[in-house]
């Protein structure tokens, strides 16, 4: 889970999951707040919900602290069952997060959220953008899925090892689906809210040029390994 | 010397004094090659005629052409390689930032 700020909205999310029977350990990755995110700041741990929190001392975006969170992850020494990707800002639903975990342990590799299946209350010139993103990720990826850019996904565990996330903004979305290409993928239906806090601190509609503008430096520039 | 000539001698100067000038007590020696280019530009541009000699020489119509042309061509790639390393830079730097943040990384109680 990466969080930039918003520490109200990001409790609230931890209690949320906090509240869950099943085990959960969240990857917390503080992409360089200000002020920084301290334990204090997050609920306590219990014997099914456990946090591991680390910090970029400067901000790189969304894409660069899941990728630390992904590396996290991998190190740790238990194997999970599952590994879902959430925003911590209060419009993904722990819910919906468990149910991507569940398609995850009934065999697919990549489980998609589908926010368009869901109760979502996406906004007029949100699905507009989302419209042109699903036909250009389409056109890149070979991938026929009903939502773009959506921020609850999982992965299993070979999967996971397999995403190796090299966009450090929010092109990352894109990037995942093509590096799932290939794999059991299913889109599962999610709820998202979106409120006025949500979409001020989300992404732009106009931040669709910029991951444009990433996808394609990242191809003709980019680390090739 | 026409007017034109006149306004780009003294963007030509303007800019030579305020690098010298900002790179005071600095190394003042890229300012060195920047002077000689300066130089080499400001003789064409009083002297317009002798690139236009040289342009035919080796079969370019105008003298202007014969500067603008290899100018373009290096400006391109010196754009292209610039990004390249600001992207390879930054890549560095997202490396570095992870691992500090992975080394650090702690289970909170």
């Amino acid at each position: 889970m990466p969080v930039h700020n918003g520490v109200e909205a990001l409790r609230a999310t931890l209690e949320t999951l906090r509240a869950r029977s099943e085990a959960i350990t969240v990857f917390l990755v503080d992409d360089g707040s200000e002020p920084p995110i301290e334990p204090k700041d997050l609920p306590s741990a219990s014997d099914a919900f456990r946090i591991v929190l680390a910090r970029h001392v400067v901000n790189l975006g969304q894409g660069a602290a899941l990728e630390t969170a992904r590396q996290l992850a991998l190190r740790d020494e238990t194997k999970y069952a599952a590994y879902v990707t959430m925003d911590a800002d209060g419009q993904h639903r722990a819910a919906d997060a468990l149910a991507l975990a569940r398609a995850i342990e009934e065999g697919a590799d990549v489980a998609f959220g589908n926010r368009f299946l869901g109760d979502s209350n996406v906004p007029r010139a949100r699905r507009a953008v989302l419209f042109l993103a699903r036909w250009f990720e389409r056109a890149i990826t070979g991938l026929r899925l009903a939502d773009a850019h959506n921020g609850l996904r999982a992965f299993g565990r070979s999967a996971l090892e397999r995403v190796r996330i090299r966009q450090n903004r929010m092109a990352h979305a894109t990037e995942i689906k093509l590096l799932v290409r290939g794999l059991r993928i299913v889109e599962v239906p999610v709820s998202v809210r979106y409120t006025k806090e949500t979409l001020a601190r989300g992404q732009r509609n106009a931040g669709a040029a910029l991951i444009l503008r990433d996808l394609m430096l990242q191809y003709l520039f980019g680390d090739s390994k | 010397m026409t007017i034109a000539a006149f306004l780009l001698l003294a963007l030509v100067a303007g800019l030579v004094i305020y690098d010298w000038a900002t790179l005071r007590g600095k190394n003042r020696r890229a300012l060195v090659v920047e002077i000689a280019v300066f130089v080499a530009g400001a003789v064409f541009i009083v002297f317009p005629d002798r690139a236009t000699a040289l342009a035919h020489v080796v079969g370019i119509g105008r003298g202007v052409d014969f500067l603008l042309y290899p100018t373009v061509i290096w400006l391109v790639r010196e754009s292209l390689l610039s990004r390249r390393y600001r992207i390879e830079n930054a890549e560095r730097l997202t490396e570095v930032v992870r691992e500090l943040a992975i080394a650090r990384a702690s289970h909170v109680k």
